[in-house]
């Protein structure tokens, strides 16, 4: 009896030392969040939490500004751009990796998430001498060149766990039916792997949006990304219309998730 | 109607020969069994059927024609896997018109040929159902009916009832059995359950380390194997070491064994005094009371009641053990002296290293 009860309380510990323990991780994650989405409603001049009264004048202010709407507006491109070829590549990559077995295999997985194992600075440095050769330095395309190249391995992770998840008999079955390879790609591959694929294509869009260095070194003539543009801004003002920048930013993330949540639920994605 | 010869397969692996020269037929509408434990190659050997594996050697001719260089999408040869491989996403409906979808018939002739295979392996209700709906017996049967809608050349099935539980293992193999024969089907099957593949098979291939070890009728290779492999195989068996064999006639010879002279059949082609040993079942001995009549007489060391029959364990006095199975009111006790009869005509004799 007494054994009992001492359990139970040495587990009532346990189980709250867990709690506080989420607890603090949860106000680790969200302070920032939640700080910077405050703060961009303020009514006051600075950026500050809590914020001076409620107002949207600095969403209004964001929206007037023609080098912030403007980073925006490219940003967003350069990342839908990003998210439908990456996930296009590493789809194709996905299926090569798994073709392929023993040590080959090892190093394919390795060569493919090299980009994040390098780090950004020297891909960028690397990446700018080579467009040049090329003539692309300097342009829109070779900026979505890096996007592509940064934010690939995140696809191509996320894929190749949803491609490991469909058993190989499935597509044997589906050869002994008669289907040539492609059929059996579309009908059968394709159909469940759209979760970990809709999930590599919002990984590799919330990437590009966020990629400052190889943005800074690739960046077209006159042209700016979200994140270099609030840098600028930031340098010379510091008003609140930074944080509405990044709650934008943020709203766009949300609804990128419940996209996919909508569209294939998450968790099939993992 | 189909006929399949597979000629000396042979597949190796980097550092592994899983098929060491298989040869195998199947006569039209027959179900062949590839029967042996897990790595003999009974499972290879289906997947070079099917065009999953690519044979290194020899050949495999389906009515007279090579097949090995038709991709397996072209084979026309259902397949039935040990985890059924049913398509998650689709309904059992569409799992089974998935192979008339491909050959782009129309709506209305997939939905009647769906609707009569379904009624077939009684599956009628269960269109709209997602596999993970439906039970394990039912996602096998939706398996076979995927493979018959097609009316296959040939029917693989790789352990189908591997993944069963006892009793819908039985009710499933004799659906399996029943379908085959009814739309006279080829079929080979693949399974390690020896009572599966007595029952089903017209033919059955005892397989062992990537070589065929006796390829013949389910009584044959129970009755007379080639070699002890086999006979352990295939059922309880007893062995007992032959002394002094003399052929008497073709496939039959006169031996020493255990104290007393018996006259038998066995592997045809033993030469005199060859080195062999006796294969006894169980069921060809009996308990009789010591003296003429025994054959052998020995001491009863274990005894125990399986309720349908008695299983004992008998020592003999040179030396062997037997074990047998009695009525199960026979009075018999651990520590009997008892005398055995034998059945001469269930008794088989093999060499004692294979050919």
């Amino acid at each position: 009896m007494s054994t009992s009860a001492q359990t139970f309380g040495g587990q009532r510990h346990v189980n709250l030392g867990f709690a506080i323990l989420i607890f603090a991780l949860y106000v680790f994650l969200l302070v920032p969040v939640v700080t910077i989405v405050g703060a961009s409603l303020t009514n006051g001049l600075m950026i500050e939490f809590p914020p001076q009264g409620l107002s949207l004048r600095w969403y209004e202010e964001f929206f007037a500004r023609q080098d912030l709407v403007d980073g925006l507006l490219m940003s967003l491109r350069i990342g839908a751009i990003t998210a439908i070829v990456t996930s296009a590549i590493a789809m194709m990559a996905a299926l090569a990796g798994q073709a392929l077995s023993g040590k080959l295999a090892g190093m394919f997985q390795l060569g493919m998430t090299l980009p994040l194992l390098v780090p950004e600075l020297l891909t960028a440095v690397g990446l700018l001498f080579f467009l040049y050769k090329i003539e692309l330095g300097k342009t829109v395309i070779g900026l979505q060149f890096g996007h592509i190249l940064m934010s690939f391995p995140y696809a191509y992770v996320s894929i190749t766990a949803a491609l490991r998840q469909v058993p190989p008999s499935l597509e044997e079955a589906s050869a002994s039916l008669g289907a040539t390879g492609w059929q059996t790609f579309r009908l059968v591959i394709l159909p469940l792997v759209t979760p970990g694929l809709a999930m590599g294509a919002i990984f590799a869009f919330i990437n590009s949006f966020d990629l400052y260095t190889i943005s800074l070194l690739l960046k077209p003539l006159g042209g700016n990304t979200l994140p270099l543009a609030l840098f600028d801004f930031l340098t010379y003002e510091f008003k609140p219309t930074a944080a509405a920048a990044a709650t934008i930013s943020i709203i766009l993330s949300i609804a990128g998730v419940g996209l996919v949540q909508k569209l294939v639920g998450l968790q099939r994605a993992f | 109607m189909t006929t399949v010869e597979v000629k000396s397969l042979r597949k190796s692996y980097e550092d592994f020969l899983a098929l060491d020269g298989v040869s195998l037929t199947a006569e039209s509408g027959q179900l062949v069994t590839l029967l042996g434990p897990s790595g003999c190659g009974k499972s290879t050997t289906l997947r070079c059927l099917a065009g999953f594996h690519e044979p290194n050697g020899g050949d495999i001719l389906v009515d007279g024609e090579s097949i090995l260089n038709v991709p397996s999408n072209r084979r026309q040869f259902g397949v039935v896997f040990q985890n059924y491989a049913l398509f998650p996403h689709m309904t059992v409906a569409e799992n089974i018109g998935y192979g008339l979808r491909l050959q782009k018939l129309s709506k209305g002739e997939i939905a009647t040929r769906v609707f009569d295979v379904m009624k077939l392996v009684r599956l009628t209700g269960l269109e709209d159902r997602l596999p993970r709906e439906i039970s394990g017996g039912q996602q096998q049967r939706v398996a076979l009916a995927r493979a018959l809608v097609l009316k296959p050349r040939l029917l693989l099935l790789d352990e189908p009832l591997a993944n069963l539980d006892a009793r819908l293992r039985d009710e499933v193999r004799w659906l399996i059995r029943d379908l085959q024969q009814q739309s006279g089907i080829t079929a080979f099957y693949v399974t390690h359950d020896q009572s599966e593949a007595m029952a089903m098979s017209d033919m059955v291939a005892v397989m062992k380390a990537g070589r065929v070890a006796q390829f013949a009728t389910p009584r044959e290779i129970y009755q007379k194997p080639t070699e002890r492999y086999v006979a352990d195989f295939t059922g309880e068996a007893n062995f007992l070491t032959a002394q002094s064999v003399k052929p008497v006639g073709e496939g039959r010879y006169a031996v020493h064994v255990a104290g007393a002279d018996i006259e038998i059949d066995g592997v045809p082609g033993l030469a005199e005094n060859a080195a062999a040993e006796l294969l006894l079942r169980p069921e060809s001995l009996s308990l009789v009371s010591t003296g003429d009549a025994a054959t052998f007489e020995g001491e009863v060391i274990k005894c125990a009641f399986l309720g349908a029959s008695l299983h004992c364990e008998i020592a003999l006095p040179e030396g062997g053990r037997l074990k047998l199975t009695a009525p199960p009111n026979h009075a018999v006790t651990e520590g009997d002296r008892v005398g055995i009869a034998i059945d001469l005509s269930h008794v088989w004799l093999m060499p004692e290293v294979a050919p």
